[in-house]
């Protein structure tokens, strides 16, 4: 029996997309479900003569009723916000600089995505070391030899909860600049020069031009900031293992210290579904969204 | 039909084991091929004093080769790496140390070998008693104590003799000493002097100190029988409100907050405190010329109390445990009492400052003369008090790490009410172990 060109097609079409599709099966689909599965359990590791019996939506109804989990997860939202708000921002100005033309443009771009390059553990650890009470380059900058002044950062819940954001904006702040600067490169230069014959200022230029059109370069920026702030976690087990006083404690690493210091998968895993899908419900807003503006520029 | 394959199965797997043994002894007696045991560990303070004992090991054992894997220096991340090995039941672990806290945990969860039968009671009775308790679980040995740590006051000779003072025996009487000193001290010329350095940053190590408060004022934070917490009563708020208004932010630097072991040790070696509460281990590398200003300035003694009460040392200290998933138990555990004997303790006591977990060596005369300071803390040593023994102990750890750091952190703080909310917490968590 001989296929059909179309069916011949479809089924060449298949066996391209099949070690795609079982890659996502396996790793993304399979470890989620698997999470699922594990949040439906109790599951106490250092109390194996439990068992590991289902208990539906207990878990969930106990997320519900936790305060650290709540506090924790306020913590997140407001990192969230700042943190995209301010890497946003800095990297609308970084990529406006680095698109003009100037000598030494290559050194400059390279340069400024060397925080971004840097491993996290590893800028963290340097920011840790920055605001520390006694050498930190903070205190240095500000105070200089007057070592009676020395602030220690990193102890007062208000501050540390600060620097968490200064380090996460100084590292990804140039992530949205590039792509920013993706959008920035696609507006054609006559655009620019029909604005200055028409006498329009720069102000109005950036205003009416630049800004709209790369809202959907923003858009972007924007998703992948507020997905990966949400599941922020490496800054906080490096500068300040969620405390003090609980003061930066976020949603993952309250996960993970359940997971993994208390041998509760279990619950762990609860946290860490909720965690997936609140990620999921942002993306699928921002998706939509982003969606809808590229169709109305279309059209 | 099926029995009868099941039946050829086993056959070929008997079989497959017998020649894999047959093979096995072959190449023992080859002297080639020698038991690989895998020792996970952390990093040292003093590496030297480990490269010696391994190499006397590999001198003496020549059939068993021990490969080192170097986890993180601090507790807690340890204890993730290593949990993280034994959850998935590897095979590469053989041998392990384990921190005073963990024994109930590893034994409960089945990932320590219980060691009854190779570790009877006359051994036992060779070694400390808190330590030996801390092993147990449920009336099995889960790990032989390899040195014992429990918190001391070290502080400044020279200015306490300059002021005339004799070591605190209170912790009010420390504040006003330490206050008097760093007042006058600080007025003569620009020199940077605080009163107290410790560890209070959210971590394991703020447990331990603030249970030295605690206990001292007649608190507690765990009775072990009835389940109940002691957070929430009178001596034991009175202890956190003392440490709140007292020592963070007076007699010693805000900083503290952010403070480990190193951290606060730094703060004195550098000569900028008075008194610090640490381990024994400080008191070699306070008084190594290369590294400390204070060499030769340092005291040492027993933890101040409160009016009233008593004074309390957190007992810390390590362990070794045999992984009840290692291939080679049998080797792992001559590594094991190799580590525990007598002789080893010796090189840890002489080299590194670590205090013996074997009761004979506390007269033995090289040691003292390394260490005077083990003469007089003996006592402590010996009564040096446990934190709660449970196999849920991380999660309670992370319920007190949380409540005091709060409670110490912040002025505005209920400490109240938060340290009712505390002590409800870890009652709940308590409960689930019993049902």
């Amino acid at each position: 029996m001989r296929l059909s060109l179309v069916n011949r097609e479809k089924l060449f079409a298949a066996s391209l997309l099949t070690p795609c599709f079982l890659f996502v099966v396996l790793f993304a689909f399979y470890p989620i479900i698997y999470s699922c599965y594990l949040s439906m359990h109790k599951i106490i590791l250092s109390l194996p003569y439990l068992g590991q019996p289902f208990v539906g939506f207990e878990n969930y109804k106990e997320l519900l009723n936790d305060t650290h989990a709540y506090s924790s997860l306020i913590n997140t939202l407001i990192f969230v916000f700042t943190t995209t708000f301010f890497e946003i921002l800095f990297g609308l100005v970084i990529a406006l600089v680095i698109n003009k033309h100037f000598r030494g443009r290559g050194v400059v771009r390279a340069a400024i995505l060397v925080p971004w390059a840097i491993p996290t553990v590893v800028s963290s650890q340097m920011w840790r070391f920055m605001f520390n009470d006694k050498y930190g380059l903070v205190n240095y900058l500000l105070y200089g030899a007057d070592t009676s002044a020395y602030t220690a950062w990193l102890a007062s819940p208000e501050m540390a909860f600060a620097a968490i954001i200064a380090a996460d904006v100084w590292k990804t702040s140039s992530f949205a600049g590039l792509l920013i600067l993706a959008g920035l490169q696609l507006i054609p230069d006559d655009l620019y020069e029909a604005a200055k014959i028409d006498g329009a200022s720069a102000w109005q230029q950036f205003t009416k031009i630049t800004l709209p059109l790369i809202k959907p370069a923003i858009l972007i920026a924007l998703l992948f900031r507020t997905m990966d702030a949400f599941r922020v976690f490496d800054l906080v087990f490096v500068m300040t293992q969620g405390g003090p006083a609980d003061a930066t404690n976020v949603l993952q690493f309250y996960g993970y210290k359940k997971i993994f210091a208390e041998g509760m998968m279990g619950y762990g895993s609860t946290i860490s579904v909720m965690v997936f899908f609140v990620t999921l419900i942002i993306s699928l807003v921002y998706i939509k969204v982003i969606g809808t503006r590229l169709f109305q520029e279309r059209g | 039909m099926k029995k009868l394959r099941l039946f050829n199965i086993s056959c070929c797997l008997v079989l497959i084991c017998l020649m894999v043994m047959i093979s096995a002894v072959g190449c023992a007696k080859n002297d080639e091929d020698r038991t690989t045991i895998r020792f996970v560990t952390w990093k040292p303070n003093i590496q030297a004093a480990w490269d010696e004992i391994l190499e006397i090991f590999e001198d003496e054992y020549p059939d068993i080769k021990v490969i080192r894997e170097i986890g993180p220096h601090s507790s807690t991340a340890f204890h993730d790496l290593l949990t993280q090995k034994l959850k998935n039941k590897s095979t590469d672990v053989d041998v392990f140390l384990m921190d005073v806290i963990w024994p109930p945990e590893f034994g409960a969860a089945g990932w320590a070998m219980p060691l009854d039968d190779l570790f009877p009671a006359s051994e036992q009775q060779k070694f400390l008693e808190g330590p030996l308790l801390a092993n147990s679980y449920k009336g099995k040995t889960y790990g032989v104590p390899l040195f014992i740590d429990s918190g001391v006051l070290y502080y400044r000779k020279d200015l306490l003799d300059k002021y005339k003072f004799t070591p605190p025996k209170t912790w009010d009487e420390m504040v006003i000493q330490a206050d008097i000193i760093t007042t006058n001290e600080m007025r003569h010329d620009d020199t940077e002097l605080y009163g107290f350095s410790g560890q209070f940053k959210q971590y394991e190590g703020l447990v331990c100190d603030m249970m030295e408060y605690i206990l001292s004022n007649g608190g507690t934070i765990l009775n072990g029988d009835t389940g109940k917490s002691g957070l929430a009563q009178k001596p034991a708020l009175d202890a956190v409100r003392f440490v709140r208004n007292k020592i963070i932010g007076r007699a010693a630097p805000k900083g503290v907050l952010t403070y480990q072991e190193p951290e606060s040790l730094d703060l004195f070696i550098q000569g900028k405190a008075v008194f610090h509460r640490n381990w024994p281990y400080a008191w070699r590398v306070s008084n190594n010329s290369e590294k400390s200003r204070v060499a030769g300035k340092v005291g040492i003694s027993v933890l101040p109390h409160f009016e009233g009460g008593r004074s309390y040392s957190a007992l810390g200290g390590w362990q070794v445990g045999v992984s009840r998933y290692s291939e080679n138990k049998e080797a792992a555990w001559v590594f094991a009492s190799f580590l525990t004997s007598s002789r080893v303790q010796k090189i840890l006591a002489l080299k590194a400052g670590r205090a013996p977990t074997r009761k004979d060596l506390y007269s033995d005369e090289d040691i003292l003369k390394a260490n005077p300071h083990f003469h007089d803390m003996k006592d402590v040593f010996i009564t040096a008090y446990p934190r709660p023994g449970t196999p849920l102990y991380p999660a309670v750890s992370n319920v007190l790490q949380r409540y005091f750091s709060k409670a110490i952190s912040g002025s505005r703080i209920n400490i109240k009410r938060e340290g009712r909310a505390a002590a409800k917490e870890i009652e709940k968590l308590i409960a689930m172990e019993k049902h």
